[in-house]
């Protein structure tokens, strides 16, 4: 349920706000929604992971992955048809890494202000 | 316990915010970098373009029409020139925006605000060699003139309308990566631009390097080692030609002289002075041609980058229909054709560059002497802003003839663009002066007859050029154009002394006196950056030019030419045969003892004497000449014009082959650091050795990889040198001393054929694509035509109805 409700909010936010609104909105949602530290960090990093590599492909496949393929270059990786993969996954892991520390955050703030039953 | 994990998370999370949001170093701000919905992915084009688009612009008086054609060059037709100047400036900046504002802070030194601190020296280089002191000095003379001025804006406004129409995830990547903004252009942008061109091709100088020649061999060395006019020439005008003028009186060299006792400074490393920037063209007569019609051919060759140096386009109104290249950020054509004439051009090598010698009356610096009283200069304060630190300030004082580059003690240890600049000179460089350049190609591009072709040049001041012509009239002609100042033989070889009025510039050579031919009894005109003229010219232009071999070979293909086509210019451009080879390899081949050979050597021997003297991809001979020629002269000169207190610079490829040919006993084959007598054999066998034992040490025993393309390793770089935006490995063949002049990263920026008739034929290619864009298909689409030496037909639209079924798109632009 968190995954979707991150996964839907920063679709429907990064169409307008800057990158870093992931993190107050997956914060915001963990401290909502998140029922433990595990599910805060996972469902935060698997939503933006998600997203950021769907929206990476609806751009990159019409580009038949060429830019891609060139930032791998420029990030030292040799030349390469396959550059592409790998940096759409580091795309996903930087996305999925700030939300889900946004969200375990978000859970721990919730813990240490509200002291909810189930710790 | 619940407290600290918040803390400890929450600390986590906003450090990652933050990290992921700066610029670390080159590494770009990542998050933002990566984020799909504003980062680099928003800059993947797809391979389908955009369909038919209506476009409003605020300020736009009437209608225009944009038509792409299938490599989505742009075919602009307007009602008015000033709708059509700014969708010129809109195009473009929406396909190289970035590579305009990169330059444009190159050339103003601005640099150091996107970079950081690293570009530093860079940017008071700029700025102390007066770019933007020369850039405003245009502006000020193009607001003079209304046509100019309307152009000038209306460009400008397109761009602007362009940049204003971003949303941040629109910026080109270059943008993202270096994390910072486009800023609205200026019509002092574009003079900048034409500024650059001037440093690139006019900014040379060798003035140190002489005066410190002259003081430790004497004047006989210099006359002998370094003469006004070469061994061997071919002029761009003809040696028939008349002079059918009467020339003005040139002023008198200043009896005093004072070269021989001018200071120099130390410090400084020699630079070798790199050949490369040139360029060909040519024209033929109808007589020539199989169609009876001239035809006109043009390569200008510059330091390659990506994206292209060039933007193809055709602009149409209701005064003019022309098509070529422009310069990205510029209006108007730089090099094209409109359905009457043709036009191309080469750079002319003339001394349009000087140093003077400043004494300050203090360490104030107010005051300076010149012509036996104190001066005030004038000071120039710029203020250098610089991403990540504060700004600095620097002061430049100005005399009468142009900025102190640098003071005395002020020159960086260890930048190389420097090395050529003495210290504590005023430098008085053509560039400087308020010029209105941009009406020549006005007028060119409207240009119906020759004497529009002369009419437009009259306005041309800098970086000279070779203006190669040719009208459907069978009209073919060729003018080295430019301001060039009136000097006595010698002017400005050395440093100057800079008290003494004898010594400024005292106005220029007549326009209408500036060498030129029409229809020459040979039926082509031709250059190749070579001298213009042969001595008997009245005025002195410079000492030295580019050497000859290319216009010599280019002009004794086009004598025995006849029936020309467009296949037959093509083979011209393309031609990797080495004039340098054909006159010295039986020299060296004859010289070489090839008893004292290793196994390898021999083997190589052989094929250097079986070579055809083609600079070829697949050359092997090539390859081992090509290091020969280069280390027997270092082995040469070396040992006498590389001195690191007093920086000097070799003579030139023309008199070491003269030497090598006529002057078997010449003293300065001995290396004066050995206490033996080496001979010219001597160091032609030692250079050939050196030869082949580096390229075994590079590559192993022969094998393909000693071949020529490969042993040059063309490619071409980003602009900002980002690896993965250049091109990979370009395996073509062409040396600095063929007409295909290509080396390592220099050659061909665009090859351009225009066949003029009723039914009109252009051809054109350059490295690169239309767009800027690194993540586009059309980034680098045609440098595989070019590297094949194969050219694209241009599509030249006849008018505003004419349709064709390359265009694969149209956008309509109108008013708002």
């Amino acid at each position: 349920m968190l995954f979707l409700f991150i996964f839907i909010a920063c679709l429907v936010f990064q169409l307008v706000l800057p990158w870093w609104i992931i993190c107050p909105i997956a914060m915001g949602l963990a401290f909502w929604k998140a029922k433990t530290a595990g599910n805060a960090f996972f469902s935060g990093f698997a939503a933006v992971f998600l997203l950021w590599v769907i929206v990476g492909l609806f751009h990159s496949i019409p580009n038949e992955n060429l830019l891609a393929n060139r930032i791998g270059q420029l990030f030292t990786l040799p030349e390469s048809q396959f550059n592409w993969v790998i940096i759409l996954i580091v795309t996903g892991i930087i996305g999925g890494l700030v939300a889900g520390f946004s969200a375990l955050a978000g859970f721990y703030l919730r813990i240490a202000f509200l002291k909810p039953a189930r710790v | 316990m619940n407290f600290f994990k918040a803390g400890i998370t929450l600390l986590i999370a906003l450090t990652l915010v933050i990290v992921l949001n700066l610029k670390l170093g080159d590494i770009p701000p990542l998050g933002k970098f990566l984020d799909p919905f504003h980062g680099f992915w928003n800059n993947a084009e797809s391979r389908k373009v955009d369909k038919n688009k209506d476009l409003t612009f605020a300020g736009f008086k009437g209608n225009a029409e944009i038509r792409f054609d299938e490599q989505m060059i742009p075919h602009i037709i307007a009602d008015n020139n000033y709708d059509l100047y700014y969708a010129q400036g809109y195009m473009t900046a929406k396909d190289r925006l970035w590579q305009m504002d990169f330059q444009t802070r190159f050339a103003s030194g601005r640099l150091s605000e996107v970079v950081g601190k690293k570009a530093i020296e860079l940017d008071k280089y700029q700025r102390r060699m007066g770019m933007m002191f020369g850039a405003e000095r245009m502006v000020e003379e193009m607001k003079k003139d209304n046509q100019i001025e309307e152009t000038m804006d209306a460009y400008t406004a397109g761009v602007n309308a362009y940049i204003h129409s971003l949303k941040p995830e629109d910026y080109p990547i270059e943008f993202k990566l270096l994390n910072y903004k486009p800023e609205d252009w200026k019509p002092v942008n574009s003079a900048l631009l034409l500024k650059l061109m001037s440093a690139t091709l006019a900014g040379g100088s060798n003035e140190f390097y002489m005066t410190n020649i002259l003081n430790k061999y004497g004047p006989d060395v210099v006359k002998d080692l370094f003469p006004d006019y070469p061994y061997r020439e071919d002029p761009i005008i003809p040696s028939t030609t008349k002079w059918d003028f009467k020339p003005v009186e040139v002023p008198k060299p200043s009896a005093d002289l004072e070269v021989k006792g001018e200071k120099t400074s130390y410090n400084i490393r020699t630079k070798v002075l790199k050949e490369g920037i040139g360029s060909n063209n040519w024209a033929l007569a109808g007589a020539k041609t199989a169609s009876g019609m001239p035809m006109l051919a043009n390569d200008p060759h510059l330091d390659l980058t990506l994206p292209a140096i060039w933007y193809q386009i055709q602009l149409i109104s209701n005064d003019m229909n022309v098509c070529g290249v422009s310069i990205p950020g510029a209006p108007g054509v730089i090099i094209g054709f409109n359905e009457r004439v043709a036009w191309g051009v080469t750079n002319v090598g003339a001394d349009v560059l000087d140093w003077y010698s400043v004494k300050f009356k203090d360490q104030t610096k107010k005051q300076y002497w010149y012509d036996n009283k104190w001066n005030p200069t004038k000071l120039r304060i710029e203020n250098i802003a610089i991403a990540g630190a504060d700004a600095v300030l620097d002061t430049v004082y100005y005399t009468h003839q142009g900025p102190v580059v640098y003071l005395n003690e002020q020159k960086p240890g260890s930048f190389a663009k420097a090395d050529n600049i003495p210290e504590g000179y005023a430098l008085r460089w053509i560039a400087h002066d308020a010029s209105n350049d941009t009406r020549t190609f006005y007028m060119l591009n409207r240009a119906k007859n020759y004497s529009d072709y002369r009419e437009a040049l009259k306005y041309y001041a800098a970086p000279a050029q070779n203006f190669a012509f040719a009208s459907i009239d069978d009209d073919i002609a060729i003018t080295p154009s430019g301001y060039f100042p009136l000097k006595w033989n010698d002017h400005g070889k050395f440093l100057m002394d800079g008290s003494n009025p004898a010594n400024d510039w005292k106005g220029r050579i007549p326009v209408e006196q500036n060498p030129t031919v029409k229809n020459p009894p040979r039926n082509f005109v031709s250059s190749a950056n070579q001298f213009s003229t042969d001595p008997t010219y009245p005025y002195y232009l410079n000492w030295e030019f580019a050497g000859y071999e290319r216009g010599h070979r280019i002009n004794n293909r086009l004598t025995v030419m006849s029936q020309a086509n467009v296949d037959s210019l093509q083979s011209l451009q393309n031609d990797n045969y080495s004039m340098l080879a054909e006159n010295i390899l039986p020299l060296l081949i004859s010289s070489v003892d090839t008893k004292g050979l290793n196994a390898s050597q021999q083997e190589s021997f052989g094929i250097l004497k079986k070579w055809n003297k083609f600079f070829n991809a697949n050359e092997i001979g090539a390859s081992i000449f090509e290091i020969w020629q280069k280390e027997l002269g270092n082995e040469i000169w070396r040992d006498e014009f590389a001195d690191e207190k007093s920086p000097m610079r070799f003579p030139s490829r023309d008199r070491t082959v003269e030497m090598l040919l006529n002057e078997p006993k010449a003293k300065w084959y001995d290396n004066v650091n050995t206490s033996k007598k080496e001979t010219r054999e001597d160091l032609i066998l030692s250079s050939y050795k050196y030869s082949v034992d580096s390229l075994e040490k590079r590559f192993g025993p022969m094998n393909k990889d000693w071949q020529w393309g490969n042993v040059k390793h063309t490619h071409i770089p980003h602009l900002a040198k980002v690896a993965g935006f250049g091109s990979g490995f370009i395996n073509n063949g062409g040396s600095k001393t063929s007409v295909n002049a290509m080396s390592e990263s220099n050659g061909p920026s665009w090859r351009m054929i225009v066949a003029l008739g009723k039914n009109m034929k252009a051809y054109g290619v350059y490295p690169g694509g239309e767009s800027g864009n690194p993540g586009s298909f059309y980034y680098d689409d045609m440098i595989g035509t070019w590297g094949n030496g194969k050219l694209n037909e241009l599509l030249y639209l006849k008018s505003k109805s004419d349709n064709s079924d390359r265009i694969i798109s149209t956008w309509k632009l109108s008013g708002k």
